[in-house]
């Protein structure tokens, strides 16, 4: 199952030793996590460097794949120096039983991405940034850690196999940051397709929940 | 909280709020439900792996060597605390981004009267696509009976308040669209407040409607 992680993963041993909250069989155990969670715990500089060596080239090819108006390839580096900024101030926060470093990596450089450019296209001041709308993982949150992995894996395998049109959509909507509207109109179909290739992706990658409690599976 | 919600958001909705293209008075009535609802949390938390996924199989792009200096610098610069002001008393149990809207706002909310049993509250987003207010309908109220001009989020933050369709209760999310008459009444035992955001000014079907100026624009903002 280890093996099924990002193939960039770097794999020289966690030579942290300090950081035994991760082992165990419950916990995750890749060491982008374990760093993160240093960071937080003992803001340690080390695990940051690690941190950072490994996802700003990672965010800056995400920040460059955007393709949102207003949105221009030269503020890709902005966008790193902010993600990394949050993830030193924010590590406390983070829960590895609730989702992988890159996972939340990914949140935080969304909320980041979708920030400069809401400040960049808006000559008021925003009072509400997208990290306010984000929920911190909670108890609540009715899904194990084992659920959580298995998602993630599932996940991964089933992007790779998904059609062709789906693949483009969801791309369109992940990496280039599109709204169903926009999306409908750059590949010219209407929003009721984009609306059902979206679902019928997520069918694929077994994410959508029961029907019951989706109307929209009924409607359309 | 609650997990026997019946009103939901739908999934493309919670893509686009996971990918981050939702607009910010759509995806505060999203929030606002995420709040209430455990199971669109969880099924959000599992969107979010899509994203992941995009960006660990990125190619990764060298960053400029003084990056990560800048980083640490502005690490160093920021790294006390800034305090956040406490919210008004009355909206405690609120989802935490309209606390912060109405905090930001430095003042209580300013309860304008739309009819005998509706108050309206606006509030500021900094954008000017979607009027975003709460509105209270007091105990057993009865609102206009009104159709949509454009799209309407609502999302129940407390108390209850049915239609002709179902009842709503705390968290529950509803989307209103051309064509979708009702008229929503309060609960009996207690008032119900809901955030709203409006695209277009909804129409009230009573012949006299046009007497009824503060339902006749709105004012994005």
């Amino acid at each position: 199952m280890g093996k099924k992680l990002a193939p960039i993963v770097d794999k020289k041993p966690l030579d942290n030793a300090n950081i035994s909250v991760l082992k165990g069989t419950s916990m995750r155990d890749d060491q982008w996590s374990a760093l993160v969670v240093a960071v937080g715990k003992h803001r340690d500089r080390k695990s940051f460097a690690k941190l950072f060596k490994h996802f700003a080239p990672l965010i800056k090819s995400f920040a460059q794949a955007s393709r949102q108006e207003g949105w221009f390839p030269g503020i890709a580096e902005d966008l790193v120096q902010e993600v990394m900024i949050k993830v030193w101030q924010k590590a406390e926060a983070y829960d590895p039983q609730k989702a992988s470093a890159t996972t939340w990596i990914y949140t935080v450089a969304r909320n980041c991405r979708i920030d400069m450019l809401r400040r960049k296209s808006n000559i008021q001041h925003l009072p509400i940034k997208n990290e306010d709308f984000w929920h911190e993982p909670d108890k609540d949150t009715p899904i194990s850690f084992f659920r959580q992995k298995r998602t993630e894996e599932q996940v991964k395998e089933s992007l790779s196999r998904l059609p062709r049109e789906q693949d483009e959509i969801i791309r369109k909507v992940y990496l280039e940051g599109k709204s169903h509207v926009e999306t409908s109109h750059e590949l010219n179909i209407p929003l009721g397709t984009v609306k059902s290739r979206v679902r019928l992706g997520l069918q694929k990658l077994q994410l959508l929940v029961s029907t019951e409690c989706r109307e929209d599976l009924n409607n359309d | 909280m609650t997990n026997f919600l019946k009103h939901h958001p739908d999934s493309n909705m919670l893509v686009e709020f996971s990918a981050g293209s939702l607009d910010i008075a759509p995806s505060l009535c999203v929030s606002a439900h995420l709040h209430f609802c455990a199971k669109c949390r969880s099924e959000l938390s599992k969107l979010d792996e899509i994203g992941s996924h995009f960006l660990s199989q990125s190619n990764p792009t060298e960053v400029n060597e003084q990056l990560f200096e800048n980083v640490m610098n502005e690490i160093d610069r920021t790294e006390h605390k800034s305090t956040e002001p406490e919210p008004d008393a009355t909206v405690q149990h609120f989802p935490a981004p309209i606390k912060k809207l109405i905090t930001a706002a430095k003042n209580t909310l300013t309860w304008q009267r739309l009819s005998s049993s509706i108050d309206t509250a606006k509030l500021f987003t900094g954008q000017n696509k979607f009027e975003v207010a709460l509105h209270r309908i007091s105990a057993g109220g009865t609102t206009p009976k009104h159709d949509h001009r454009g799209t309407e989020y609502t999302v129940v933050l407390k108390g209850s308040f049915s239609d002709e369709q179902s009842i709503y209760t705390e968290g529950d999310f509803l989307v209103r669209k051309p064509g979708d008459v009702h008229q929503p009444m309060g609960a009996k035992n207690g008032e119900c407040i809901c955030l709203s955001a409006l695209d277009a000014p909804v129409k009230l079907t009573n012949p006299l409607g046009f007497l009824f100026r503060p339902w006749l624009k709105i004012n994005p903002m």
